[in-house]
C-alpha cells in the first residue's frame, strides 16, 4: 500500500464507469425487495377488488414495471460490486410503491400531461418520476466514489443554490399565490427541493472545516457562551439568505425545514444544547413577529388553532383531512374504499401533493400510518449510522444532514396533515406526487448510498495543508 | 357476496401485515448491524494514518490506534516513535479530551503543523486533519468500525 495520499491524488474526481465487473451478492437487499413486491401485489389486489368487485390486480402493468425496475436496480448494484447499504433502497422502494398504489387509486385527472399526442394520467406520470428517481439514486450509489466535488466547491454550491432561488423569484410562475415553480420549456420544477440538498452540502462542508474552532472558543454574551461569532457569520448569512427568500416566496414549509436541519447539524457538529435552545427561542420570536407582520402567516396559524371556525372556507382542507383520518380508524376502510367523491373530486384539495398521508390514513388507518412513519424512521436511522461510521467529519455531517432532511420534511408535512403543526406546503418524501420532490430525494438517497460504501476512497487531505505545501515547495525550488 | 367481503377484508389486513413484516425484517437487520458494531471494541478514540515518511520510521501507510494520551517524538519511549532528523526527542502529545482531539507541542525545535499551520502551544484537531512533525505527515482518522 502506497500512502493514502498518493491514492487520493491519483483517484479521478469521477470514477471509471466500466472497470472490471466483480459482482457481489446482496442477499439482504434481494429478500427485502421480494417482500416489497409481495406487499405491493397484495395492495394492488386489495385495491382492484374494492374498485371492481372481482379479485383482480389494479394497475398491474404499472406496478409490474415498478417492481421490475426495483430488481433492475438491485441487479445493477450486484454487478457494480460495491459494499453499499442494503436497507435504504428497499425501504424507499416500499414508500414509492405505496405512493404508486395511492396515485392509481386517486382520480387520474388530478394531473394530466400530454406527450406526443398521448395523455398520461396521475399514476402514469408518477410512475415515470419514480423510475427516474430510482435511476438517479442507483446511478449515484454506483458511480460516486469521491466526495471531492461536494467537499471542495461548497461556496460554489451555495452560490448556485441562492442563484436558483433568485431565478425562481424573478422568472418563476405563480401557482396559488406562491411563486415556487420554475419552468424550462415543458419541464417545471420547484428549486427549493434542490436547495435543501445544497444547503446540507454547504453546512457539512463549513462545519467540518471549522468544527474545532466552533467547539473550542467562546464568545461570552452576558451569561451565554456562544461559539466565536466570526465563524458563525457565513453560516448564518447563508441561512438568512435562504430563509429570507423563502419567506418572501411564502414557502413556509421549506423555511421550517431549512431551519430544523440547520439547528440539528449545528448540534451534531458542536454538541452544544445551548445553541439549539437559542435557535429555537429565536425561531419562536421570529414566527411571532412574522405572524404579526404578514397576513398569510396569521391565516395559517388561525386555521391551525381552530379549523372549524371556517370549515367551508379557509379551514376546508384541514377539516376534510381530519375527517379522513377519523373515517380511517384503526385499520382503515381499505385501499380504494375511502374518499367518497364530491362532484367527481376527492374532498381534500391537493390530496396528491399536500395530503397523501390523510388519504393513506383513511384507507390504511392508524396502523398503516404508523408503519409509513416507521419506514421514514428507518431511513433516518440508516443515515445516522452511515454518519457514525464515516471516516471524517465532512462525511459524517453530510450523511446525518441528508437523512435529517428527509426525516424533518416527513415530520413537518405529517404533523401538518394531523394538525400537530400549522399546515405548510412541503411534500411527503417519496409518496407525494411531484417530479422535483422525487428527484431531489433520490439525490439524497444516492449520496447516502455512495457514502455508505465501506471500500470507498479515503477522504482527500485538507485544503489548507495542500495550499501550504505548494507554497513551501515553490520556495524550496 | 359475504364470502367476497370476508376475503377482501383478509387481503386488506394482509397488505398491512406485509408492510409490518417488511418493517420487522428491516429492524432485525438494523439491530444485527448495531449489535455487531457494539461488539467490536472501540476502545480507541481514533487512529493516526502515516501519509508520508521519508525516513521509513514510522512506515508510510501505517495506521496507529491512538490512546487518550499519545506522546510522539524521536525518543524510543514515545508511543509513536518518529525517527526523523527534524523531530525532537519529545516532540508533541496528542490528547483526547471530552469530545475532541488536541495536539500539544512540547517546545520542539522545529514545531508541529496542523494542516500546514504551525501549532502555537495547544491546537484542536478534527478527524481528517493533517498533522506534520518533522518531515512526517499523518492524518487523524476515526477508529475503524
Amino acid at each position: 500500500m502506497t500512502s493514502d495520499l498518493a491514492r487520493a491524488r491519483r483517484a479521478p474526481a469521477l470514477p471509471r464507469m466500466l472497470g472490471r465487473i466483480r459482482p457481489r451478492p446482496r442477499w439482504l437487499e434481494f429478500r427485502l425487495f421480494l417482500l416489497v413486491a409481495v406487499a405491493l401485489a397484495t395492495g394492488s389486489l386489495s385495491l382492484g377488488a374494492t374498485v371492481t368487485g372481482r379479485f383482480e390486480f389494479s394497475g398491474a402493468a404499472g406496478l409490474g414495471i415498478y417492481v421490475g425496475a426495483l430488481f433492475a436496480a438491485h441487479a445493477a448494484q450486484v454487478l457494480a460490486g460495491r459494499r453499499t447499504d442494503q436497507i435504504i433502497l428497499p425501504t424507499v422502494g416500499m414508500l414509492g410503491g405505496i405512493s404508486l398504489l395511492l396515485m392509481q387509486r386517486l382520480p387520474q385527472d388530478l394531473v394530466t400531461q400530454t406527450f406526443f399526442g398521448t395523455t398520461f394520467g396521475l399514476a402514469q406520470v408518477q410512475l415515470v418520476w419514480l423510475l427516474g428517481a430510482l435511476i438517479v439514486a442507483t446511478t449515484l450509489g454506483i458511480v460516486v466514489r469521491s466526495d471531492r466535488w461536494l467537499r471542495r466547491y461548497k461556496y460554489t454550491w451555495a452560490a448556485a443554490g441562492v442563484g436558483l432561488l433568485l431565478l425562481t423569484f424573478v422568472f418563476g410562475t405563480e401557482i396559488n399565490g406562491q411563486r415556487l415553480t420554475l419552468q424550462l420549456g415543458p419541464l417545471s420544477g420547484q428549486p427549493t427541493e434542490l436547495l435543501k440538498v445544497i444547503l446540507v452540502v454547504f453546512l457539512a462542508g463549513y462545519l467540518s472545516e471549522n468544527r474545532a474552532l466552533l467547539v473550542e472558543q467562546d464568545t461570552r454574551v452576558g451569561p451565554l457562551r456562544l461559539p466565536p461569532l466570526p465563524y458563525l457569520a457565513p453560516m448564518v448569512a447563508m441561512w438568512a439568505i435562504a430563509l429570507g427568500i423563502v419567506v418572501i416566496q411564502r414557502d413556509l414549509g421549506a423555511a421550517l425545514l431549512f431551519f430544523g436541519v440547520f439547528l440539528a447539524l449545528l448540534y451534531v457538529a458542536t454538541g452544544r444544547v445551548s445553541l439549539v435552545i437559542i435557535g429555537f427561542v429565536l425561531f419562536l420570536l421570529g414566527s411571532a413577529l412574522m405572524a404579526i407582520l404578514f397576513e398569510h402567516i396569521r391565516t395559517r396559524i388561525d386555521i391551525w388553532l381552530d379549523p372549524f371556525a371556517d370549515p367551508l372556507g379557509a379551514g376546508f382542507q384541514v377539516v376534510q383531512a381530519l375527517h379522513a383520518f377519523a373515517r380511517g380508524g384503526l385499520v382503515g376502510v381499505g385501499l380504494g374504499a375511502g374518499l367518497p367523491q364530491i362532484a367527481g373530486h376527492p374532498p381534500i384539495p391537493e390530496v396528491h401533493t399536500d395530503f397523501p398521508l390523510a388519504a393513506l390514513g383513511e384507507e390504511l388507518g392508524v396502523v398503516g400510518v404508523v408503519a409509513i412513519l416507521g419506514l421514514y424512521l428507518v431511513v433516518v436511522e440508516r443515515g445516522l449510522r452511515i454518519g457514525a461510521a464515516a471516516a471524517d467529519d465532512f462525511r459524517s455531517l453530510l450523511a446525518v444532514g441528508l437523512a435529517l432532511v428527509i426525516g424533518v420534511q416527513a415530520f413537518i408535512i405529517a404533523a401538518g396533515n394531523l394538525r400537530v403543526l400549522p399546515l405548510t406546503g412541503v411534500t411527503l418524501p417519496f409518496i407525494s406526487y411531484g417530479g422535483s420532490s422525487l428527484l431531489a430525494n433520490a439525490l439524497v438517497v444516492g449520496i447516502l448510498l455512495a457514502l455508505s460504501d465501506k471500500g470507498v476512497e479515503a477522504p482527500p487531505p485538507p485544503r489548507v495543508g495542500s495550499r501550504w505545501r505548494r507554497v513551501g515547495r515553490r520556495s524550496a525550488a | 357476496m359475504d364470502g367476497f367481503l370476508l376475503v377482501l377484508w383478509a387481503v386488506r389486513l394482509l397488505f398491512l401485515g406485509l408492510i409490518y413484516v417488511f418493517l420487522a425484517r428491516v429492524i432485525r437487520a438494523l439491530l444485527r448491524d448495531l449489535r455487531a458494531a457494539a461488539r467490536e471494541p472501540v476502545d480507541r478514540p481514533g487512529r493516526l494514518v502515516v501519509l508520508e515518511s521519508p525516513s521509513g520510521e514510522p512506515p508510510a501507510g501505517h495506521s496507529f490506534g491512538l490512546d487518550v494520551i499519545t506522546p510522539l517524538g524521536r525518543d524510543v519511549n514515545n508511543a509513536i516513535v518518529i525517527d526523523d532528523p527534524f523531530a525532537s526527542a519529545e516532540h508533541a502529545v496528542l490528547t483526547f479530551r471530552g469530545r475532541s482531539w488536541y495536539i500539544e507541542d512540547l517546545d520542539s525545535k522545529n514545531g508541529s503543523y496542523v494542516n500546514g499551520r504551525p501549532v502555537d502551544g495547544v491546537a484542536a484537531l478534527g478527524f481528517g486533519d493533517e498533522l506534520q512533525i518533522g518531515q512526517v505527515r499523518m492524518r487523524l482518522e476515526r477508529a475503524l468500525r
